[in-house]
């Protein structure tokens, strides 16, 4: 018990004192998740909103693959991710390997499947009385996808929220594709993976707090905008 | 657009739910400027007539003009110029303020926002400093019912089409809903049309009834139905017995059909049985209510016959000459032969 209150009194020296690989493994983090949900809910929100407000031959289909994504483990991303970016694959020219880009896209695959599906779900469930008030208060089609997604916003936000924590959290991923190099591609989750092999419990501690405290701030402030 | 157009013209109209049909209207006129009660049992069709004239859905079949002109496809003109009010309207997760607002913002209406929704507020008793910044889930049903009925005023639509809305509210909010709906044809000539199961309500506030059934008009407002099962007697003869031993006798119908409608016109009133032609149903029940034709003046009674209602429309002469009252027994007459069927 000792050694964990210890490694927790020493993550907070750490993080306070500015320790450079923690904070690179921090910055890394912060940029390729947001970049990852940003390409996730860029395309999966319009996928979601088509499946979810449309009827169409193969819908359910659809659905099924995309309810079979939301299972994908992310070592089987990363290892997909890995056999196209590399220089065997066929997009190995492009030099993603073990880089943030790299590990961005692969979660980008984590994430979609998420937004999407949580949309469509959304979506499908607004009030049939919705769209014929909307109608009958003289709406035309694109104020009704725009009131409609707006209000379905909080829906469509937990979707996100839902999403980011994924992405935040996973390994595969980024230990496979972005190879956890220092001061380059080392995220927190891959950090504390190594640090706790490594038996440095404090570096292991900090990061996993810093996590938190990003989940926390997100969760935060959207629970502000719902209030406001 | 000539004066003599009505509002509305539907022509041949026939609307399908998958196999099913819900409407069959073969020529339905409404009147620019009046306010039609539209009266009929839960799934007669009343919702989706309305759906049909506020253009939010097409007919599986036939035409529906609007001041003289074909509408199909609905243009998005002709969509802005009607609105309905469905039965249970559905408020945006917005403030109150927002709700009222948002037609007039799509439309891009945005002079004296704030004076225009404080004003339609007070048309529906609602006051503006503590609803309009209020969320949709902070009203009661009446207050949300009234809310919904002000974002359709402040459009100052043409038609003005209302699915049951005094359903679910108080009786207050009731006579706000009456009163809000004849300043609507009154102030810029907005035609009317109202479903609603109040009867008294429909009575005190339209021009002229229809009633629906199965998903037929009858222009001639309620008329009385008389639904199976029946008894075949003879290859021409229909029975149906009443719980409480009387006997409708009724002509055979057509194949297929189980449903009579008797015209109140067919039937008459009187305090006795008459003795004599057998090809006559006498019928003995009570009076219930009687409702005011306003336009008229003529009576509408219904007389409980177990059981069994069925309307008359009665004279003021005839009522004072047979001293009728609610409560008062009497005796209802038609003939077997006056039937419709289905």
């Amino acid at each position: 018990m000792d050694f964990i209150v210890a490694g927790f009194i020493k993550a907070i020296e750490l993080l306070i004192s500015g320790d450079s690989s923690t904070w690179t493994a921090v910055w890394a983090t912060i940029k390729v998740s947001t970049g990852s949900m940003l390409l996730s809910i860029g395309t999966g929100l319009p996928c979601g909103f088509l499946l979810g407000y449309f009827d169409f031959k193969g819908k359910k289909h659809l659905r099924t693959i995309l309810d079979t994504m939301l299972a994908l483990p992310t070592v089987f991303i990363g290892l997909a991710v890995y056999a196209f970016i590399s220089h065997q694959g066929p997009l190995g020219e492009m030099g993603l390997l073990f880089t943030l880009t790299g590990i961005a896209i692969g979660q980008t695959i984590l994430a979609f499947p998420i937004v999407a599906a949580i949309t469509a779900s959304t979506i499908e469930s607004i009030d049939h009385d919705l769209k014929l008030t909307l109608i009958t208060l003289g709406a035309g089609k694109r104020h009704i996808i725009a009131t409609c997604l707006w209000e379905v916003r909080y829906g469509i936000l937990a979707g996100a929220v839902t999403a980011y924590g994924r992405v935040l959290t996973e390994v595969g991923i980024s230990m496979m594709v972005g190879g956890n190099i220092k001061y380059h591609t080392r995220t927190i989750t891959t950090a504390i993976a190594l640090e706790t092999n490594k038996g440095l419990f404090a570096n292991g501690i900090a990061l996993g707090l810093v996590l938190i405290m990003i989940a926390f701030i997100v969760n935060l402030s959207l629970s502000f905008l719902r209030k406001q | 657009m000539t004066k003599k157009n009505p509002a509305y013209h539907l022509k041949d109209i026939q609307h399908y739910y998958g196999n099913t049909k819900v409407l069959d209207i073969n020529d339905l006129k409404i009147v620019k400027g009046s306010i039609t009660g539209l009266i009929g049992p839960n799934g007669s069709g009343k919702s989706t007539l309305l759906k049909l004239l506020a253009f939010a859905r097409k007919p599986t079949r036939g035409h529906i003009f609007y001041k003289g002109r074909l509408e199909l496809p609905f243009s998005p003109t002709v969509r802005s110029k009607v609105t309905l009010l469905t039965q249970k309207p559905y408020l945006l997760k917005r403030t109150i303020f927002e709700n009222i607002a948002y037609g007039l913002k799509i439309r891009k209406d945005k002079k004296h926002l704030e004076g225009r929704v404080k004003k339609v507020l007070s048309t529906v008793g609602l006051d503006y400093q503590k609803f309009a910044h209020r969320k949709w889930h902070e009203l009661s049903g009446g207050e949300a019912q009234r809310v919904a009925m002000a974002a359709r005023l402040i459009l100052k639509p043409e038609v003005l089409l209302l699915d049951e809305p005094i359903a679910s509210v108080d009786t207050e909010s009731a006579e706000l809903i009456r009163k809000a709906s004849l300043k609507a044809r009154d102030n810029w000539g907005a035609t009317l049309v109202i479903a609603s199961h109040d009867l008294q309500w429909l009575y005190s506030i339209s021009d002229k009834q229809l009633s629906i059934f199965k998903g037929n008009i009858f222009s001639t407002g309620m008329e009385n139905i008389i639904t199976g099962p029946f008894v075949k007697t003879d290859k021409k003869t229909l029975i149906k017995k009443l719980d409480d031993g009387q006997i409708i006798t009724l002509k055979t119908p057509a194949p297929k059909t189980c449903t009579a409608i008797i015209r109140k016109k067919n039937i008459s009133i009187d305090l006795e049985k008459q003795p004599g032609n057998s090809s006559l149903n006498q019928l003995s029940g009570h009076i219930v209510s009687m409702l005011l034709e306003k336009q008229t003046e003529y009576i509408m009674a219904t007389i409980s016959i177990h059981d069994l209602s069925l309307i008359l429309r009665l004279s003021p002469d005839q009522i004072s000459c047979l001293d009728l009252y609610p409560g008062k027994k009497v005796v209802l007459t038609f003939s077997s032969n006056n039937v419709e069927w289905i």
